[in-house]
């Protein structure tokens, strides 16, 4: 299973704060995982295909092309506005 | 913790990195970077300067108030987003974070100031949750040997947190709420210290 986690407007966007989806290898990056959405939720798909869009794989800071292995948390996040 | 002498004021200390909803105490977070709380009431004598900073919720509409009590008559004709068209919302902030990696990223930061300076303790306290205008947000502490130190490590991890540490801000007024866009002026202050050798 992977975890995919959303924050902020991304949040909104998929109306969700968590989605868990069943392990495939060809779910091997979340750039896949992006495209797995597309058919489901386009709006969503195109929300990620932001240049701004933070990923994180297990807490740590990724890049869309991170290998994705079977277990892993994603995360899809907007840019950060604390402080 | 291990005992500390003054003539090695500099020896590694842990930082606080905190997010919590309840309040601080701008007081007590000054004393405990004064004292260290290992070694009883002791003030640290390694310390010869201590910064800190303390961020405000503001009052970001600035009409709320007033508009707050002409709510009735508004309609939802802004296009505020998903919650156009519920109950007005209390003014105010709503604070999200990312447990974990929100932690992970407040590390990074201070990790990378006690690179660039010497520092003595470092306190980071984020508060998240619903908060209202005038509400304590964000508070970091320095304390150093010298007030140069301190006051560049305090304002470089405000710099850096406000592009790096993972916290969403989400709005909320009279005509709904929503999620505060980033701004290019804070990309630019925390650019400075990049090009900046203060090592």
């Amino acid at each position: 299973m992977i975890r995919v986690l959303f924050f902020g407007a991304l949040a909104d966007i998929a109306g969700r704060e968590q989605l868990d989806l069943t392990w495939q290898p060809s779910l091997d990056s979340p750039a896949a995982i992006r495209l797995a959405l597309a058919a489901s939720a386009p709006a969503l798909e195109r929300a990620l295909q932001q240049p701004q869009v933070l990923v994180a794989r297990n807490l740590d800071q990724a890049g869309w092309d991170t290998p994705v292995a079977d277990g892993d948390e994603i995360a899809f996040m907007p840019p950060v506005t604390g402080g | 913790m291990a005992t500390r002498s003054p003539l090695c004021p500099l020896s590694p200390v842990a930082d606080l990195i905190r997010i919590q909803q309840q309040d601080f105490d701008l007081a007590r977070e000054y004393q405990a970077l004064r004292r260290d709380s290992a070694a009883g009431a002791t003030a640290d004598t390694g310390i010869g300067a201590i910064v800190t900073f303390t961020g405000l919720v503001r009052d970001f509409l600035n009409v709320a108030t007033e508009a707050l009590d002409t709510a009735a008559t508004l309609d939802a004709d802004a296009g505020t987003g998903s919650d156009r068209g519920a109950t007005s919302p209390a003014p105010g902030l709503y604070l999200q974070h990312y447990p974990g990696m929100t932690e992970r990223s407040l590390t990074a930061i201070v990790d990378e100031a006690r690179r660039r300076w010497r520092l003595n303790r470092v306190r980071v306290i984020h508060r998240v949750g619903q908060l209202a205008p005038g509400d304590q947000i964000v508070f970091v502490g320095v304390a150093a040997a010298h007030r140069g130190e301190a006051f560049a490590a305090c304002e470089f991890i405000m710099d850096y947190l406000k592009i790096r540490a993972m916290f969403w801000k989400k709005e909320s007024g009279p005509r709904g709420s929503r999620w505060v866009e980033s701004r290019d002026s804070d990309q630019a202050a925390a650019s400075r210290w990049q090009s900046d050798d203060r090592d």
